[in-house]
């Protein structure tokens, strides 16, 4: 005896129908819900085999086990298939070009002349020296008359001065912050100033209105010119290299004697046959006039001082290959933004 | 100075003729080379003669050091072995102590008086001038000693040198009028002035081609006197720049009968009639000049150069090829003669020790360290405060950049129509050449504008930068900006700061609003107080610089340390600038202070505990000063305020701005019930204090 209106085979082909109508996860859940669920189809047909035979039974429950092992299985799968069809979806939803712009500026830099100066400050800071600052408007006493420069010296035509309504001056070089610091009186003096200077001159690729220097001072016993000499190459070494040539050669400053200059080579290469070596002089150096160390209270015979000075502006150009001085003050950041 | 190598060369011997290896040398003597040219008459080398020393400015003054260099001596130019024992025709009365010598020599010339060719090949064929004047002017850069000829025809009675005592008018031999200042030193004839001396000659008693007798002036007078003259005249020529350097005062007699051997042969006086001859000669000489001599001690040259085995030998040889004399003293040392071409310039010891260095060559000396220091030197306050702020400032993008000092009367206009005050304040400089230097800044503001729109015009779409700068201002009403607590009268540091366009430098996403910027800059601020261990606050400011509504004073505490805002739109306008600008600063001495007065605080171990309320705020209210007004009400164990929210119905005329306060204990965990008591205390308060209510 079979169960009413039951072909079990034909009941196969209705669920193979079925299944085969299946797109999306929600068809699945409808179809658990048809065959499987309280009310469904297999499950109600299991609850009616008992009407059948003892003979029957065995034989119907084993092809209806099989229709839902087969859906179980059917469902299970397209189950993950649907979730892992969803996941791509979703990630590929979530899909972002980080080729596109950062949202950064990237780390912003010092000035040229600020990276020159430290450079030196660090070369210098393990003898002791330490950094002074001075104004910047200057009495003629400071810049000139103290330092060996009397008023009417061709020596000041040198420097073309910058006068204030009242009478003072833009200082003309960072000598004058040396004067301020002499003037306090004491031994050891060991200093480092750098800083604006000003110069009254039509501007040029290589004469700016302002630029800046980087002087030291250093008075204490003993000191020589062979001293000087040692210091200003350690220096020049420490800012080009200690491949690259130098040289020195005499000069006249009104603040010290003897004076003289430091050139580089301007490259460290060495020159081809018949290639002329060219020079550029970066420091202006010598030994403190001794009528600067009278002027300001100190006995020559005493203690000597060492003094130098350097063009950081120039420095600056050469060391980051600008184009010449003005590139320095015009400020265009996409060169800052280059000269890593 | 124009050195010519054929001068040279019939001075000393050079070893190496080459136009490379004569440059080499004279630098390494500190005879500069500036420029080298090869002209018809050889090479002429044009020297900076940066030592303002007078006996540079000739081949002699070269030759001397190269002799000095090379240990071979100076073959000294040929002169005429006697000049005329008759005194010049024109009787010559020196008046002042600024004209130290004097010489007139009455000189006769032929009607064509030859160039000799070593001359011609230096001057010129054709120089235009008359003869007399090639051979002066060839004798100034051969032994360096400027001369002037009159014609003699011209002088009318006896020269007189003496001192101006009113303004003076002249015309010069360059056809051009000048004022002569009170005290210069003038060349006179019974009726006119001839000559303004060391300067320049008057049209009235020039040479022309026609001059048969001249009167040849060779003299030595004060430099500053010459110097003073001639700057008041504004003019500079040959001679003057060699006078004012110091000319060598017994060089005169020698350099007449240089001239008399130049034009007319070995015997310059007994020339016949047809032949240049020296009719008589006037000198004036206005004091003996006593011969300087210096105390030099050998060891100190070797000390110095750290070469302890120079030979004094040496020492004294070079010296000598200077032109010193040289004397053993009763001590160790020895006593050096100074010449007379020297008088200008050497005067102790050190000059002696540089002459002897240049003449070795400073690579010679051996170099050597002064010893390192026990400690380090110290950082300045300046330095710690950098140390501490440039990180900050980097790490946000912006690049530090240094601006003029100045800007022009122009740019102050600018200013002053938005700030009255800004016109009183500024330093003006009395002389710039460049109209853009007029005034030194009392504000970065006008120099930030010009940078922006410099950058935007070359595509910078980003721009943020930072300058550690000073600002010059005078005293006076209203001025604050003028930083009257600053160490130097006139100046300050600030840390100025500007941005503009994008916070980011890629144009990918919106552009920010300038709200969003304000706090974005805002919170760079923070930064930086932070990084020097203060909290900021923004209250009200009224920078009339500034746009009305979006700018604020930075303070830390009671100390006002900068301002911040959007520039007025009028300046934006001003200058041309598409995108608007921010800027800030803050006062060094300011932050410096805040850094000493700062000690950290460790925070606590225990939980902490916040609550949440939302007052009614007007819309021109400032939320900052409500947390700032909460803090000072010191509610029992409140740790920290922000702000949460900030909204404002589109209905409403108030804002409702949401704060957060944490409440935290430092020795043990807070009740609930406290904090809640707490806050209800502080509700009050803020009503009857500040007539703050929570928004319904």
């Amino acid at each position: 005896m079979g169960l009413p209106n039951t072909n079990i085979e034909q009941l196969g082909v209705e669920l193979e129908s079925a299944l085969a109508r299946v797109t999306a996860k929600e068809d699945l859940e409808l179809l658990r819900r048809d065959w499987l669920g309280k009310e469904g189809t297999i499950k109600k047909l299991f609850k009616e085999m008992g009407a059948l035979s003892a003979e029957e039974r065995p034989v119907f429950a084993a092809k209806l086990n099989a229709l839902k092992e087969k859906l179980e299985s059917f469902i299970e799968t397209r189950t993950k298939q649907f979730e892992q069809g969803a996941l791509s979806k979703q990630l590929e939803s979530q899909y972002v070009d980080l080729s596109l712009p950062a949202n950064a500026s990237g780390a912003g830099l010092l000035h040229p002349i600020t990276r020159v100066e430290r450079a030196l400050i660090s070369a210098l800071r393990h003898y002791g020296l330490k950094v002074a600052y001075g104004p910047e408007i200057e009495t003629e006493y400071f810049c000139f008359d103290s330092l060996n420069i009397p008023k009417h010296h061709p020596a000041r035509d040198m420097q073309d001065t910058f006068y204030t309504a009242n009478g003072q001056v833009l200082r003309t070089h960072t000598t004058s912050v040396q004067a301020r610091v002499l003037k306090k009186g004491g031994a050891p003096v060991k200093i480092l100033s750098p800083g604006r200077v000003y110069r009254n001159e039509s501007s040029d690729a290589w004469h700016t209105s302002m630029f800046h220097q980087f002087e030291l001072i250093w008075v204490e016993k003993g000191l020589t010119l062979s001293h000087l000499m040692g210091v200003m190459a350690l220096v020049a070494k420490e800012l080009y290299g200690p491949r690259r040539k130098i040289r020195f050669k005499p000069k006249y400053y009104p603040y010290t004697e003897p004076s003289l200059g430091l050139d580089v080579a301007l490259t460290s290469k060495e020159p081809k046959e018949g290639e002329a070596q060219g020079w550029v002089t970066v420091v202006g150096a010598g030994m403190v006039h001794r009528k600067v160390l009278q002027e300001f209270g100190y006995d020559p015979k005493e203690v000597s001082g060492i003094a130098f000075g350097f063009g950081t502006s120039r420095l600056a150009v050469e060391r980051f290959k600008l184009r010449d001085a003005r590139a320095l003050y015009e400020n265009d950041l996409r060169v800052f933004k280059e000269i890593r | 100075m124009k050195l010519h190598q054929s001068i040279l060369e019939r001075l000393i011997e050079l070893p190496n003729k080459e136009p490379q290896a004569v440059q080499d040398l004279l630098d390494d003597l500190g005879l500069e080379v500036k420029g080298v040219e090869n002209t018809p008459g050889g090479i002429v080398y044009t020297i900076e003669s940066l030592a303002n020393r007078g006996d540079h400015l000739s081949a002699l003054g070269a030759a001397r050091e190269i002799s000095a260099r090379l240990l071979t001596a100076v073959k000294n130019p040929t002169v005429a072995t006697e000049l005329s024992s008759k005194a010049a025709s024109v009787v010559v009365r020196v008046s002042t102590d600024k004209c130290l010598r004097y010489s007139l020599m009455d000189l006769a010339l032929p009607s064509e008086l030859p160039i000799i060719p070593e001359v011609a090949a230096v001057i010129g064929a054709e120089s235009g001038h008359p003869p007399i004047v090639d051979y002066l002017n060839y004798l100034q850069l051969e032994i360096g000693q400027p001369m002037h000829a009159f014609d003699r025809d011209k002088i009318e009675g006896e020269i007189v040198v003496e001192l101006s005592t009113q303004v003076e008018q002249i015309r010069a031999l360059d056809g051009k009028d000048y004022k002569l200042p009170i005290g210069s030193i003038l060349i006179r004839d019974r009726k006119k002035i001839v000559a303004v001396a060391g300067v320049i000659g008057c049209e009235n008693s020039m040479c022309t081609v026609d001059t048969r007798k001249v009167l040849i002036e060779c003299a030595t007078f004060d430099p500053v006197s010459v110097r003073l003259t001639a700057r008041a005249m504004g003019i500079s020529t040959d001679a003057s720049y060699a006078f004012e350097r110091g000319s060598d005062p017994e060089i005169v007699p020698s350099a007449l009968k240089r001239l008399a051997h130049l034009v007319s042969g070995s015997r310059g006086s007994v020339g016949g009639s047809d032949s240049a001859h020296v009719l008589g000669l006037s000198a004036y000489a206005a004091k003996t000049i006593e011969k300087r001599e210096i105390a030099l001690n050998p060891k100190t040259i070797k000390r110095e150069m750290n070469l302890s085995k120079l030979n004094d030998v040496e020492i004294k040889t070079r010296l000598k090829h200077l032109g010193y004399s040289i004397k053993e003293s009763d001590g160790a040392g020895l006593i050096v003669g100074v010449p007379s071409w020297r008088l200008w310039d050497v005067s102790c010891e050190e000059d002696l020790i540089e002459d002897f260095v240049r003449s070795m060559s400073f690579s010679a000396v051996k170099l050597s360290l002064p010893p390192v220091a026990d400690e380090p030197g110290e950082f300045t306050e300046m330095e710690v405060l950098q140390s501490r702020v440039e990180p900050h400032l980097l790490g946000h993008g912006f690049y530090e950049v240094i601006s003029e000092s100045f800007y022009s009367k122009e740019d102050l206009a600018a200013l002053s129509a938005l700030d009255s005050a800004m016109a009183d304040c500024h330093v003006p400089l009395a002389n710039a050449l460049e109209r853009t230097c007029s005034h030194l800044r009392a504000t970065n503001i006008v120099n930030f504008a010009k940078l922006i729109c410099f950058n935007e015009r070359k595509g910078v779409s980003s721009i943020k930068v930072f300058e550690q700068c000073r600002l010059y201002g005078l005293k006076g009403p209203n001025t604050s900006r003028a930083g009257a607590e600053s160490d130097y009268q006139f100046e300050r540091d600030v840390l100025s700061l500007a941005v503009s366009g994008r916070w980011f430098e890629n144009e990918f996403r919106r552009p920010p609003t300038v709200e969003e910027l304000l706090f974005n800059l805002k919170g760079v601020l923070e930064g930086i107080v932070n990084s020097v261990g203060g909290k900021l606050a923004v209250t009200h400011s009224e920078d009339p610089l500034l746009h009305p509504g979006r700018q604020g004073l930075l303070k830390v505490g009671r100390t006002t340390v900068g301002f911040f805002g959007e520039i007025h739109p009028s300046l934006m306008t001003q200058y041309g600038l598409r995108s608007g600008m921010l800027y800030a600063e803050l006062d060094t001495d300011a932050l410096i202070k805040v850094m000493h007065s700062q000690s950290p605080e460790l925070p606590s171990e225990f939980p902490s505990t916040s609550r949440d309320i939302t007052l009614r705020l007007t819309v021109r209210s400032l939320a900052g000063q409500v947390v700032k007004q909460i803090s000072e009400l010191k509610p029992p164990h409140l740790d920290l305020v922000q702000i949460v929210d900030d909204f404002r119905k589109a209905t409403e005329d108030f804002r409702r701005v949401s704060f957060r306060l944490y409440f935290q204990a430092a020795d043990r965990t807070l009740e609930s019930s406290e904090v809640d008591s707490a806050m209800q205390t502080l509700l009050a308060q803020l009503k009857d204090r500040h007539g703050l209510e929570l928004a319904g």
